[in-house]
């Protein structure tokens, strides 16, 4: 397969992955070159692209959004048809215990989303892609970055995966291979633990002297409730149950347009217990009398899940280089404590496009030209906002209840709370071993801990597989596997024994099964189940496993996510 | 005045294609309800040899047409010989099998000719001496009759399996040559090397009986019992996807949103639970009976008939009555 004759497609700048920060940063771009005066640029192409089947099939986000950036990208945002879902009008913040629900007599102003805005990212960016194509931009859905194309340090652009490959790795008959994008400027904006940008990351130690980089999962369905009974707009927040203390995360419940319902559960990467299920402590979230009693009567129309990036501010890359850029949840532009990254996205691909538009007057690429993305970043309200929050989440590190504490003293003292700036750990080291958490390492394959089989009644609480169903996920099965697990041996001979093969439990779509096998186990791997939401990649004790781009247009095809 | 039904042999790598002996068999029994003369036609380069075996079938006549434009199959080369053809022979009515080749180039014949096509035709009726040809519509939920109008010749094409090759009467029919003139402004395509399909999969969808087994089963030395039911009923032998992942059985007879949708007459679920992709694969089907041992498997909620119990007793007592019914 070395010796394919590739194509190979000169563009001026390259944008990886059609979300909001791309989008945003292309539109501006392509506005900035229409507005050039002076001496005249010769035509610049911009190029967006896509592994999804259409621009938006891969997008799934909350979401509660500050729309500034929007309305300074498009100012007529609203005459064009925006499908904002509501303005935010109605506020709940509340504590769930197993039974109870009491609410917060007044709403935290880190939560407080007074003037923004519920919205689909999925409908959103649905309606986005079309407005930057008309634009002047070309968008080419169905082409997944497979590497970076390198000279040393300089990233010369992307070379898109095969098409109609078997999954005996030989080409079958509607073989075709990759395209080499080749760009003066790179953008990666593959959203939160991109393959390429994780390896680009490595090879080039961008990552040097930053915290690690630190996650959340977000599950969630879309809910289609009785007429009426939703108010779009109304937002509730909640913390407890079913999380422990020691796990970070919370609960949400969005109305929005039409009768649905947004629920989703987010659950921090960084737990004890191997056995933590964030797809399962979603379905016992829904179980909750308050929320069970919201969706009576209502039908389960869509599920998605993803991975967030809640290291923040020290977690950052180096999100520049020679002929590159980072945007976007690839470069941790997430405020942790709102878990509001989208505007963030949105404006780290505006600001881009500046630097972008500077180093095409200037006719030059390299990392110090480039530099210019971060003094412009460094500048800017995110800046500020990524900076006041820079130890939110590792407050949590020590459970909850310390967590609201210390964050509350951040608040009041600009960030700083009383330990100064904090360490954070990679999640996948912080898991417990099965003999840290159950008291002993288990004998064979028959005594490693399971949880309790679930019940799911089908109507309220749903099982992985028909979740992943509702997710609209396929991909061609003859295929190679785009789950590179690196050494399958770790798998039954270290992992059973040492964390119960954990891949089985965190991820929220049934990839990963175990099965038995005379008195052992064995790893399968349903990979066409996979939703792209990275957690493996990112949860695997071990780091074995590598998530990479499967055929084109392979994945969820998100709606209304 | 047109007259006689024209049949479209259709060949690849010297060999007639089965689905033409179909269409052979349809002009035969067409010509005989309206008491018309049959003809078929081969193009091609150096097609004696299959002339000849066409000829050895009940037709009044096959017509060959030579040239090395027609050498290698193009929708140009096979329409503009066509229409020559049919200006000679003046046939009334065109059959032709469903195939991929007919649908490529039997449009721009019949829209060349501005002559009516009625597509994919599952069957016909002989009228006062008129044929009408059904063709289903609504994805097959219905069946819609349809006459052509307008002058002859009118171009008819048959799905395949709407008629039996191997039922096609033997006979002596005249073999006679007929000129036609191509050349490149006719023939503006360029063949390349011919596309070669995926291997023959099985087709599920035409089973009227479908036995399916799923994980419930174990190991793979255990669909033995399973295969015997399906035998003993004369029914396909299916799958629930962890099977065919497991290679137990080859993919091509899964059943389920990445394999095949069916809506059999019976579909019998063994050691299936019933996932929603797999459901959606099979609910269509009339009667579905499932064997389960988890009463609260979903399989049950689409079952017609529900057996909740060890399929290592209830499959082999199962088989053992249908070969008693049978005997």
């Amino acid at each position: 397969m070395d010796a394919i004759e590739r194509e190979s497609l000169e563009v001026d700048v390259l944008f990886v992955g059609a979300g909001p920060a791309s989008l945003a940063g292309a539109l501006r771009l392509r506005q900035l070159i229409d507005a050039h005066g002076g001496k005249p640029l010769d035509e610049i192409s911009i190029a967006v692209i896509e592994k999804g089947r259409e621009v938006g099939s891969h997008i799934i986000s909350g979401a509660v959004m500050d729309i500034g950036p929007l309305a300074e990208l498009l100012p007529d945002y609203a005459e064009r048809g925006a499908p904002l879902e509501s303005v935010v009008t109605d506020e709940d913040v509340s504590y769930l215990t197993a039974t109870r629900k009491l609410r917060s007599p007044v709403i935290p102003p880190p939560l407080d989303n007074h003037g923004k805005y519920v919205v689909s990212l999925n409908k959103l960016i649905r309606w986005l892609g079309p407005v930057v194509e008309a634009a002047g931009v070309d968008i080419f859905p169905e082409f997944p970055g497979d590497q970076v194309l390198l000279d040393s340090d300089r990233v010369l652009g992307v070379r898109t995966g095969d098409k109609g490959v078997g999954r005996d790795g030989q080409p079958k008959a509607n073989f075709e291979p990759g395209v080499d994008i080749l760009a003066k400027v790179t953008v990666f904006g593959e959203g939160v633990r991109g393959s390429l940008v994780k390896k680009l990351v490595h090879r080039l130690n961008l990552d040097e002297g930053r915290n690690p980089q630190v996650y959340a999962a977000g599950v969630k369905e879309i809910w289609e409730l009785p007429k009426g009974r939703v108010k779009p707009g109304a937002v509730m927040h909640t913390l407890g149950y079913p999380l422990p203390n020691d796990i970070f995360g919370g609960g949400f419940v969005y109305g929005m347009q039409n009768d649905l319902l947004d629920v989703g559960l987010v659950v921090g990467l960084d737990y004890r217990d191997p056995l933590t299920d964030p797809h399962r402590l979603f379905q016992e979230f829904k179980r909750h009398p308050a929320i069970a009693g919201m969706l009576a009567g209502g039908r389960m129309l869509h599920y998605g899940a993803k991975a967030i990036p809640e290291g923040g501010y020290f977690s950052q890359p180096k999100y520049y280089g020679d002929g590159f850029l980072i945007i976007g949840d690839s470069a941790s532009f997430l405020n942790s404590q709102k878990l509001k990254g989208i505007h963030m996205a949105m404006q780290s691909g505006m600001l881009a496009a500046q630097a972008i538009y500077e180093a095409l007057v200037a006719g030059r690429y390299d990392d110090t030209q480039l530099q210019r993305y971060e003094q412009l970043v460094k500048a800017s309200s995110i800046e500020q906002e990524l900076y006041e929050v820079r130890n939110f989440h590792q407050a949590f590190e020590h459970g909850r209840r310390r967590g609201l504490v210390e964050s509350g003293l951040q608040y009041l003292t600009g960030g700083r709370g009383l330990r100064g700036d904090l360490k954070a750990e990679a999640g996948h080291r912080r898991v417990r071993t099965l003999r840290e958490a159950y008291g002993k390492t288990p004998a064979g394959a028959a005594d490693v801990p399971e949880p309790p089989p679930p019940r799911y009644d089908n109507k309220l609480t749903f099982d992985k597989v028909t979740d992943v169903y509702r997710s609209g996920t396929e991909h061609d099965e003859d295929q190679p596997p785009h789950l590179h697990v690196l050494d399958f041996n770790v798998c039954v001979e270290r992992c059973t024994r040492e964390y119960g093969n954990p891949c089985q439990y965190f991820c929220p779509a049934a990839v990963y099964e175990i099965e038995p096998v005379d008195g052992g186990r064995r790893p399968k791997i349903n990979f066409s189940n996979c939703v792209h939401c990275k957690t493996c990649d990112i949860m695997d004790p071990y780091q074995i496993i590598d998530w990479v781009t499967p055929e084109g247009g392979g994945g969820p095809n998100y709606i209304n996510l | 005045m047109a007259n006689g039904i024209l049949v479209f042999i259709e060949h690849a790598d010297g060999k007639v294609s089965r689905a033409s002996y179909e269409a052979v068999r349809a002009a035969q029994l067409l010509g005989a309800a309206l008491g018309q003369e049959t003809a078929a036609v081969v193009l091609g380069e150096g097609v004696a040899g299959l002339a000849a075996e066409v000829a050895a079938k009940k037709l009044g006549r096959v017509y060959t047409v030579e040239s090395e434009w027609l050498k290698d199959y193009t929708a140009d080369g096979y329409a503009a010989a066509l229409k020559q053809v049919i200006s000679q022979a003046e046939p009334a009515l065109v059959l032709m099998s469903h195939t991929y080749q007919v649908r490529d180039f039997a449009p721009k014949l019949a829209a060349g000719l501005r002559r009516a096509l009625v597509g994919d035709c599952i069957g016909y009726k002989a009228e006062g001496g008129a044929a009408i040809f059904t063709r289903q519509v609504f994805q097959g939920k219905l069946s819609a009759d349809v006459a052509p109008a307008g002058e002859a010749p009118h171009f008819v094409s048959f799905q395949i399996g709407s008629f039996r090759g191997d039922e096609a009467e033997a006979g002596s029919a005249e073999v006679r040559a007929l000129a036609v003139n191509l050349d490149a402004d006719l023939v503006r395509q360029l063949p390349e090397a011919r596309f070669k399909e995926a291997k023959a999969a099985v087709d599920l969808t035409q089973a009227p009986l479908i036995v399916a087994v799923g994980r419930g089963i174990k190991e793979e030395k255990n669909i033995e019992i399973v295969r015997k039911l399906a035998a003993a009923l004369g029914a396909e032998l299916a799958a629930s996807r962890p099977i065919c992942d497991n290679e137990w059985l080859p993919m091509d007879r899964q059943i389920g949103s990445s394999g095949q949708t069916v809506a059999p007459k019976l579909y019998v679920a063994v050691g299936i639970s019933g996932a929603i992709q797999h459901l959606v694969g099979m609910k269509g089907a009339r009667t579905i009976v499932a064997i389960n041992k988890d009463p609260e498997a979903p399989i049950f909620e689409v079952a017609d008939y529900g057996i909740v119990g060890d399929l290592f007793e209830i499959v082999p007592a199962l088989t053992a009555e249908a070969e008693k019914v049978k005997q």
